[in-house]
């Protein structure tokens, strides 16, 4: 009996002591969530984790940046070119690590704009050694509809479907957003710059992804050309950026290098396209 | 009024002797090292991939959900819920805070998220689900009523004893979860600040409420909103245990809500007027990370309503029901 004494004062008590804490929680957090204090946020927020000091340089470090290529739409095993540049370097006792692929499909030079604002995005730049840009295709062949023109760059939605939409695709189209795209381009070749200065900038050059449509290919392969002569031009201006051709690659090539959508290269195509860069890269 | 006292004693005494209580902390500490370990393996994995760089890992995960979001095959409820949800990343990646320093105390943090719509009303069943429907398989309940004692006060020390365990089990969920998980992450990060008050409307998130917290603070206001979530839970459980003979009937009735309740949050945006289901409006702790209510327009205030409604409701029933029956068999 005295045990059972024992015990019931026990329970009581911490049983009483965790309902009056829990009670103080539950009106505390009442009082937080029905009126939050937004607080001006102060600066001593703890720096808790230190930036990870830069290993050693012979070691890669691979930044993905750009559209769906980056991102590797249209490879079925999901690689694309970074991985597959990835696993080229890393093979033969090379050092080279993925910091992050930050592709996003359907991304324009507008949205790339807009995103090399970001802190994170600024940090990995900051981060990588190697950096891998693809953009453009989305402004040259977007006025055409056939990205299904996205309202946001983010809500990009339904894959193009080339035969329906290809009709709307004219010469004139496809120049008229040159220049402006050319210009955003080189504003964002200057941010990475300037963001990080050290690093080995990597653009990858645009293919004519409607070669395989006769009327198209002539018109198609000038605003490439011209796209990429444009993005040539002003590559060079930096001492540390490389252009890297694509065109080639996909000419007269389509459908054995293109996925099913008529737009994305597939496996193969991705596969060629990272043997580029690593004869670019090292 | 003064033989209270005694009698909740005696029936939180039983409780104990049956061991239910143990069994609990038993489960606890059977399933939390579990818990514990596939945390582990994916911290290793992503310090693995990112070089134990969480900036890269956040950053990733952004860009990762916004190709998601421009899937067309994603329901439009999951995009609005991951275009919050990028948000807040986007915010912490801002404020440099990681928002998952693994630690003990955030293990505990999100362990508790995870487990307040089922583990946690589980464990408080198993006390609560055999109170009153126990007596009556074993039949004792016919030796408690013959004594000089009115039915409201056994009834009543019965519940009493049974808030009384609720706390203590809410209290052992945290302190196990936090001991445990701290031998793998550290028992550190008391103070590393969390982002609440986020205030959802439709897509956007309305950043200008958002105010940093310690976590200790953090999990205290959790541990309250728990608490009460588990008190609503254990009137119910108490409620079926008084309406329905058999232990088994009881736990079977309310694990079959709950488990309805898990389903109907995933699912039932389009069934408005779910919300006014106790079991969909559990996850009160959503509210304090805010991330959106299941079903649009449930608020803290809205949920805590219908929780308390029900509360009050099986407590009425279960006295009403309990002061009138006949006891036979």
């Amino acid at each position: 009996m005295n045990d059972s004494k024992w015990t019931w004062r026990a329970v009581s008590l911490v049983s009483i002591l965790a309902t009056l804490l829990l009670i103080t929680g539950f009106v505390y957090a009442v009082g937080d969530i029905l009126n939050p204090k937004g607080e001006k946020l102060l600066s001593s927020l703890p720096q808790e984790t230190a930036v990870p000091t830069a290993a050693a340089s012979d070691e890669y470090k691979i930044l993905a940046l750009g559209d769906s290529l980056a991102k590797g739409t249209g490879d079925n095993s999901g690689e694309g070119f970074v991985r597959r540049t990835l696993t080229a370097l890393s093979a033969n006792e090379g050092k080279a690590e993925l910091l992050g692929n930050m592709g996003i499909n359907g991304l324009t030079t507008t949205a790339l704009e807009s995103k090399l604002k970001e802190e994170g995005v600024q940090y990995a730049l900051r981060q990588a050694n190697v950096i891998l840009i693809s953009i453009g295709g989305n402004d040259l062949f977007r006025g055409s509809n056939i990205m299904g023109t996205p309202a946001t760059p983010k809500v990009e939605g339904s894959k193009p479907v080339p035969t329906a939409s290809a009709n709307d695709l004219t010469p004139e189209s496809l120049l008229s957003a040159l220049p402006e795209a050319a210009k955003r381009l080189g504003s964002i070749l200057d941010t990475v710059a300037k963001i990080n200065p050290q690093a080995q900038v990597y653009y990858i050059g645009l293919y004519n992804p409607f070669g395989d449509i006769p009327e198209l290919l002539t018109p198609g392969n000038q605003a490439v050309t011209a796209w990429n002569n444009t993005a040539m031009d002003m590559i060079n201006k930096h001492s540390n950026m490389t252009l890297v051709p694509t065109f080639d690659l996909f000419d007269r090539h389509l459908d054995k290098y293109l996925s099913n959508d008529h737009f994305h290269p597939n496996g193969d195509g991705y596969q060629r396209m990272s043997e580029r860069i690593v004869q670019a890269v090292r | 009024m003064t033989n209270l006292l005694p009698l909740i004693r005696n029936e939180c005494l039983k409780i104990i002797k049956k061991k239910r209580f143990y069994v609990i902390l038993l489960i606890l500490l059977v399933l939390v090292p579990m818990f514990t370990y596939a945390q582990m393996r994916i911290a290793e994995r992503s310090r693995d991939k990112f070089n134990s760089d969480w900036r890269l890992e956040i950053q990733q995960q952004i860009t990762d959900n916004q190709n998601s979001l421009g899937s067309d095959r994603i329901p439009e409820e999951w995009k609005s819920y991951r275009r919050v949800f990028l948000q807040q990343l986007q915010y912490y990646l801002d404020h440099d805070v990681n928002p998952n320093e693994p630690s003990g105390v955030t293990f505990t943090r999100e362990f508790l998220n995870n487990s307040v719509s089922l583990f946690i009303p589980l464990l408080i069943m198993a006390v609560a689900s055999d109170l009153v429907s126990g007596e009556r398989t074993t039949g004792t309940i016919k030796m408690l009523l013959t004594r000089p004692v009115r039915r409201w006060k056994v009834l009543f020390s019965k519940m009493a004893a049974l808030l009384m365990f609720v706390s203590l089990i809410v209290l052992s969920v945290f302190v196990i979860s936090y001991l445990i998980s701290g031998l793998a992450f550290g028992y550190k990060g008391f103070n590393v600040p969390v982002f609440t008050g986020f205030q959802i409307s439709g897509d956007t998130v309305d950043m200008s409420k958002v105010h940093a917290v310690a976590q200790w603070k953090y999990l205290l206001m959790q541990g309250g909103l728990i608490w009460f979530v588990s008190i609503v839970v254990a009137l119910l459980a108490f409620m079926v245990s008084v309406l329905v003979r058999s232990t088994a009937a009881s736990i079977v009735v309310m694990m079959a809500a709950l488990i309805a309740g898990t389903i109907l949050t995933n699912m039932a945006s389009a069934w408005t007027a779910a919300k006014y289901l106790f079991m969909v409006n559990m996850e009160l702790t959503t509210y304090l990370a805010g991330t959106p209510a299941p079903i649009e327009g449930m608020t803290l205030g809205f949920s805590m309503a219908v929780l308390g409604i029900w509360g009050l409701a099986a407590v009425i029933i279960s006295f009403a029901v309990f002061t009138k029956r006949d006891i036979l068999n």
